[in-house]
Parts: C-alpha cells; structure tokens; sequence
C-alpha cells in the first residue's frame, strides 16, 4: 500500500474518531442551514415566521376596524394581543397605554395602533400607527411586510372607503352622492339588484362587489356573471361561463370574496410580491447552503490541519519519516483527505439543502459535482496554508477563525455582497468564499451549464495550487517536517 | 553497523554536534549518556535521516545515508523521545498504519502486530485507545511500534522516561532481549543506572561532544581515584570537608560530600582523620565511583541538572 493511502486512511480514521469534528463538520451547518432558512423565510412551501405577538390597540369606530382584526387574527404568523388584565384578574380592551408599558417589559415587540382617524380624509389609505421595537430590524420589516399583505388583501373595504374619502375631499359631498347614485342606478339597471344596497355599499367604500356577492344570493342573475367579468379581467374565467343557475353556497361566495381580494392586491402587486419572497427564495438559499457549507469546510479543514502540529510535538512525524515515507506523502495523504472530507461535506449540505429548500440540484449534476471539487481543493489548500504560516496550533486557530470569518463575510457567504459598501465588495473577488459562492448561486440559480462556470472553477483551482505551493514553502521554511 | 565520521550539526548559531565520530559493531548495545541539551536526540534525528548533518558522513551498513537513505530506511528502527502514538486509534490500529508505512499488509501484517502486542504486553488491550493506557503502557507501545518491521538497528530515544520501575524492568528485558537475537541497539538516557546496566559500550555526550568513549570499567579507569567517600554535610563535619580539600577532589551536591581521593591514598588515613574528630564510621560511605563520577570529573557538573 501506498504511503500517501495509509496516511490518508489514517486522517479519515482519526476524523471519525473525533465525535466534535464530525459535529462541527456535518451536523452544526445542516442546522444553521436550517434556522438560517427560517429566519430568511427560504422555505417555499410554507414562508416565514410563525407565532409572532402583536398587540392590537383599536380605537376606531369604524366597522372595518373589526375585520382587518380579525384578518390579522387568520394570519398564521401572528398571535394577537386585544386585551389587557385588569387588577382583579378581568380582562378589558388593550390601550396604548398598556401596549406601551408591554412593549417596554419586552412582553412583546410590536403593536398596531388603529388611531380613531382610520381612514383619513386627506390621504389615500389606510392611516396605522405601527409601534417597533427596533432591537430587531428584520423582523420588524418582514411583520411590516405581512401587515401590509393582509391589509391589502384581505380588508380591501378599507382602501374603498379611502378612496371615497379622497373623492368627497375632492368633488365634494353633493357631486359624490350624485356620483355613486349614478353608479348604483348603472349597476343596478346592467346587473339588477336593489339600487338603495348598491348605493350604500357604494358610498361605504365597498365597490358594490360585497353587496353584488350577497345580493347573488338566492337569485341567478346576470348580476353574477357581470362581476365575473370584471373578475376576469384580471386574468381569470372566461366571461359568458357563469352559467343561468349559480348555486348560491357559501363556497361561491368565499372564491368571489377570494378573487375580489386578489384583484386588489394586483393593484398592490409589487408590495405583496416582496413577503411572499417565492422569486427570492433560490438564489438565497443557494447562496445560504453553498456559503454555509464552504464556511464550516474551512474550519474544518483549518482545524484537521493544525492536528500537524499535534503530530510534530508528539514526535509522530519523527516516526513515519524514519519510515520510507517523504513528508510530500504527508502532504499528499493530507490533500487528498481534505478533498474527501469536502467533497462528502459539501454533498451532504447540498442534499440537506435540497430537503429544507427543494434546491434543484439534479438538473446540475454535473457542474455541480466538477464545482465541488474544485471548492473543496481551493478549502484544502486553505488549511494548508494556515497550519503552514502559523507557528503553534493556538496561533493557526486564531488566525483560521479570523480568515474564515473575514473571508465569508466578504465572500459573500452570509448574505449578497451588493449589500455590502463598495469599497468592501472590491476586495470580496479576492477570496475563495467570493468565487465558491458565485459558483454555486450561477449553477443553481441561473441554472449555468458546466462551460458557463468552468472559468469560476478555474479560479477556484488556480487558487488552490497557487496557495498550496504557498503552503508548502511555508513547510520547508519552518521546517516543520524535521 | 553504524559508522559516524565528524559529524557537526548545528541550529542556526548553536552547535548542537560538534565533530562527533562514532563506530558501532553490530551486535553492540550502545549508550549514549548526557545530560538535558547535550545532542542526543539530535544525533538520533541524524542517524534515522530525518535531519541531514551539516558537514561529515554517517554510514549504516557501509552505504552512506546522503546516497541511499531509501531503503536503509527498513534496517533503522527509531523510538522518538516522545510517545509517538495516534491517542485517539487503539493499540492495534496504531500497529497496523506504523507497519503499513514499511509495506507490511495481509497475513504478515497481522502476525507481526500480534507479535508486538504481546512484546508490549498489550493483547488484552488491543483495541483500546492508547490514551486511556498508563504511561508505562505508552512507552511499551512506542517500543514495540519502532519494531515492526524488524531493523537491524534500533535507536531508543531515552524510552524511560516516566516510567515506573516495573515498567522501565520490562522494557530492559525486552530490549535485551532483542540484542541477544542480534538487533544492535543505540540506547541514549540521562541515567547512568540504565547505560552501567544495559549498555556494554558507552559514550558520554556533552554539548554536543563525545567526551569519553569505551566499556564501563574502561571509562571509569579513567578516574585519577578508585574510591568515592561520601558523608552528610553537616556542622561536625564541616571542619573535616575542608581538611580533606586538600587531600583530595571534594564536592558537595544536595548536602552530601563526596570526596574523591587520589589513587593509592590509604583509606586508614581518612578514617584517621574522622575518629580524630569523634565523628561515627556509619556517616561515611564508600564505593566505587560511578558514571556520574566520571560526568562529574570530566565537565565539573552532574548529569541531572
Ligand atoms: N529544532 C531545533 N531547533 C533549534 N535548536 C534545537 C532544536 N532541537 C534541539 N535544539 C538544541 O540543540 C541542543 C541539543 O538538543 P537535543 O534535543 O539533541 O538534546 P538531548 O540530548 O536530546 O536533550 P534531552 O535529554 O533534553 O532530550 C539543545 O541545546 C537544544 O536546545
Ligand atoms: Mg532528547
């Protein structure tokens, strides 16, 4: 047997053997993979957080005040707050008062105010008084997202009512009235229906399509098949297909309410689109699992090779170079481990990623397997190297966590470098994270053929030799095969 | 066996071998003596090839170890200083990857490991972790781990050190043992018990020097006196040290006086001298000097420092 294969089997051994390494290595990033991609709402199954607490404080009359509450109550990521405990242990409605001090006990970090003036007059919208804890920025953005959604979808009476508002503000009360009565007498002599519910359902900011949907209700008229159409301008059935005889269940009522809410939220699109995150969702956590994976393949291989040390102080290499073996064989065997323990790492996080993210990694086989290789080559090369320039096992640590933290940051590991001040992105190019990361993210991403990313492998490789001749200079120089 | 010719090695300003010529005959079991610092296991280093000396030449076999180090690398066998052992593997797989390294597999493999867990006295240990062994079972490991692959010449490293006397027991009978079977050993240590024990030629080192060269009774001849007299320094005897300073070499080490006469003094003289002081014959020791003696006689320090 090969010198080079024994000592390579002797580092697989003496991996496996060490519980903390294989922790470290394997199950400490499929975790943070994991966590990561919750925080960052990866999933695409089902996005974002669960179970956050908001306080609701609500002091405005008005009727849709009650719905949008009880919108928010049906949205899973939250868990609402209404009412403060009195003394004796009753419960009574929450103020602003109370949610203060809460929000000051951390009892829970946001609270949403519906002030009296709900809907303004002078401004198109809903008026909310959004309150923060601004410990935590991310959050309280993606909850400010998620409240905006099921505002927009799920109470569109509220921006109805803004905008006669905003009508009333501008023509006047008299020509208002005149206005939606003109509607409500066309709607109700097109569609039918009562001509006074159209009105005030009209005038309450409702559209007519509340009052549509229930007045549909025991009657088949074309009034259905109209909405339908106007429905359906927004991209849904074929107009003429309302049939004479719409059963009037709760379910048809229910999808038209549905459709009536998706209809609004077009109108809000790009606000909606942003939450949901599902066009978000690939490229993150390609970059999460690549740049995870390739931060803990560098500790791992910066720590297997500050064990050289342990080896020279224990007198070990003493040992296997009175053998015949050349400390080249040392640095062979040690090579050819660190790419075994990358490649099988960066599979392994790979495939966790596919099982948390439904990455799409069969189509890219390929170029992900040629990708992989050469990052786990570029990462052995690294831990060469910091063993090599480092003079004690203490020394290579401080200076690998330094480097791998530093080199991921940068690289873009933890999150796109075009977040980062330029100045700082001009040096991200000049670390292998940058590279690795960019590699998988085209692969994965924007689905690159191998000849696509063969330069970025280049690179990777390029940099793997280039360090690794560093590394063993460094070898020779401080003589630490002697 | 072995033929060392001027050998100087040094690192950076420090000689660490200064001219250091050596002949060993096969069969011979070698010790070098010397005390922390003094070159051992840098000559040790040399001999395996593990570092190249700086000037002279080092025969194994009569090849030269500049031309051919390869293959006399199969008739050298080297116990490190240190135990030179995977902690984490067990005593086994420790054995197979060392004799994997020579090229050792299958049957062979197996029976040689066997072999050398049972010179260890480690069979019922096979499979545990050495770092759960005592120390002495470390140390026997490491022994056993340098012969594998059967050399011709085994250089032990000080392969005592923090052993048990027990242990240290086991450990001389098994490397006798080797040398009787023909193996030549080079033995180093800084304790002269074990080189006047084991060694049937000694040499003493020290920086970096060869000092004295021969069988025991051959370098302790070199004594100018055959007799060490040694008592406790104390108030009563204080007067009779100084006295004797001029009779002869006297030193005293961890309050003891060794006086060291000249060859032919009559020891009814000394005792003389005692009685004259009322001090009891039980104080005094006499014996025949040893190594430590002669450490002390050549560089004026002891071994142990
Ligand atoms: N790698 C090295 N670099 C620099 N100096 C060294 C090195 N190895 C040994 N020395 C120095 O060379 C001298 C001889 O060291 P060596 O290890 O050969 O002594 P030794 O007789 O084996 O001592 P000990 O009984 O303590 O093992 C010492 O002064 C030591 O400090
Ligand atoms: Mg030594």
């Amino acid at each position: 047997m090969h010198p080079i294969f024994v000592l390579y089997r002797k580092s697989c051994l003496l991996f496996l053997k060490n519980k903390v390494a294989v922790v470290i290595t394997f199950l400490v990033p499929i975790i943070l993979i994991y966590l990561f991609g919750h925080v960052f709402g990866l999933y695409r199954t089902e996005s974002g957080p669960s179970g956050i607490r908001i306080a609701v404080v609500n002091q405005s009359s008005e009727p849709a005040a009650t719905e949008l509450i009880d919108a928010l109550r049906k949205e899973k990521a939250f868990r609402l707050v209404t009412e403060a405990e009195n003394a004796d242990g009753t419960k009574r409605p929450l103020t602003e008062a109370d949610a203060r001090a809460a929000m000051h006990d951390n009892k829970y970090r946001y609270t949403i105010l519906l002030p009296p003036d709900l809907v303004r007059e002078n401004a198109i919208g809903v008026h909310l008084k959004f309150l923060s804890d601004p410990r935590n920025e991310i959050e309280s953005q993606m909850v400010n997202g998620l409240l905006q959604k099921t505002i927009f979808t799920n109470v569109p009476q509220l921006l109805g009512k803004s905008l006669q508002l905003q009508a009333k503000r501008l023509i006047g009360q008299e020509n208002l009235t005149a206005f939606n009565r003109t509607v409500a007498d066309a709607v109700a002599n097109h569609f039918g229906g009562d001509r006074e519910k159209i009105y005030q359902s009209i005038s309450g900011g409702d559209f007519g399509i509340g009052a549509l949907t229930s007045h549909k209700k025991g009657q088949s008229t074309e009034g259905s098949a109209g909405l339908r159409r106007l429905d359906t301008t927004a991209g849904s059935n074929p107009g003429n297909a309302a049939p004479a005889a719409v059963p009037a269940s709760p379910t048809e009522e229910s999808t038209t309410e549905k459709k009536a809410g998706g209809f609004l939220s077009r109108i809000v699109s790009f606000e909606t689109e942003q939450v949901s995150g599902k066009q978000v969702s690939n490229p993150m956590a390609a970059r999460t699992v690549g740049g995870y994976a390739v931060m803990f393949l560098l500790f791992a291989l910066s720590g297997s090779a500050t064990s050289l040390f342990e080896e020279k102080r224990s007198g070990i290499f003493q040992r296997i170079l009175s053998a015949p073996v050349r400390p080249s064989h040392i640095l062979w065997g040690r090579f050819f481990f660190g790419m075994t323990l990358g490649i099988v790492q960066l599979s392994a996080l790979f495939l966790a990623g596919k099982l948390f993210y439904h990455l799409d990694l069969w189509p890219h086989l390929l170029p992900l397997a040629v990708m992989t290789f050469a990052a786990a080559a570029a990462c052995t090369a690294f831990g060469m190297f910091v063993a090599a320039v480092s003079t004690s096992p203490d020394a290579a640590n401080g200076l690998s966590t330094l480097l791998v933290l530093t080199m991921s940051a940068i690289g873009g590991a933890w999150f796109p470098i075009s977040m980062m001040p330029e100045a700082i992105q001009r040096f991200s190019k000049l670390t292998l994270v940058y590279w690795a990361v960019e590699g998988y993210t085209s692969i994965i991403w924007a689905g690159q053929s191998l000849l696509e990313v063969l330069p970025t492998v280049g690179i990777l490789l390029g940099i793997a030799v280039i360090v690794m001749l560093v590394a063993t200079w460094c070898f020779q120089r401080n003589k630490m095969f002697e | 066996m072995l033929t060392i010719k001027s050998v100087t090695k040094r690192y950076g300003d420090l000689v660490a071998l200064n001219d250091v010529s050596l002949e060993i005959a096969p069969g011979e079991f070698f010790g070098l003596l010397g005390p922390n610092g003094a070159g051992k296991s840098t000559l040790m280093s040399l001999v395996s090839g593990l570092r190249a000396a700086d000037s002279g030449d080092i025969f194994v076999s009569g090849q030269n170890l500049r031309d051919a180090s390869g293959p006399l690398r199969h008739e050298l066998g080297l116990v490190p200083q240190s135990i030179a052992l995977y902690t984490d593997l067990s005593a086994q797989q420790n054995l197979e990857l060392f004799g994997q390294l020579y090229g050792l597999r299958g049957k062979e493999l197996r029976r040689r490991v066997d072999e050398a867990l049972d010179a260890a006295q480690l069979t019922e240990r096979r499979r545990d972790a050495v770092k759960t062994f005592s120390g002495g079972m470390q140390r026997r490991l490491n022994i056993s781990a340098s012969l594998l692959h059967r050399p011709k010449l085994l250089l032990c490293d000080e392969p005592t050190v923090g052993v048990d006397p027990q242990s240290r027991n086991a450990i001389f009978d098994h490397l006798q043992r080797l040398n009787r079977e023909g193996i030549t050993i080079i033995y180093s240590t800084h304790y002269m018990e074990e080189a006047e024990r084991l060694c049937s030629r000694i040499g003493i080192i020290d920086h970096g020097r060869i000092l004295a060269l021969g069988s025991l009774d051959t370098l302790l001849a070199q004594l100018p006196f055959e007799d060490e007299i040694t008592f406790p320094a104390k108030t009563e005897t204080e007067a009779l040290a100084g006295e004797l300073g001029a009779l002869g070499e006297i030193t005293t080490i961890d309050g003891t006086h060794r006086f060291r006469p000249p060859a032919g003094f009559p020891l009814s003289r000394f005792f003389a001298l005692a009685e004259a002081r009322s001090l009891s014959p039980r104080l005094f020791t006499s014996r025949r000097p040893t190594l430590e003696a002669l450490f002390l006689h050549l560089t004026g320090r002891t071994l142990r420092d």
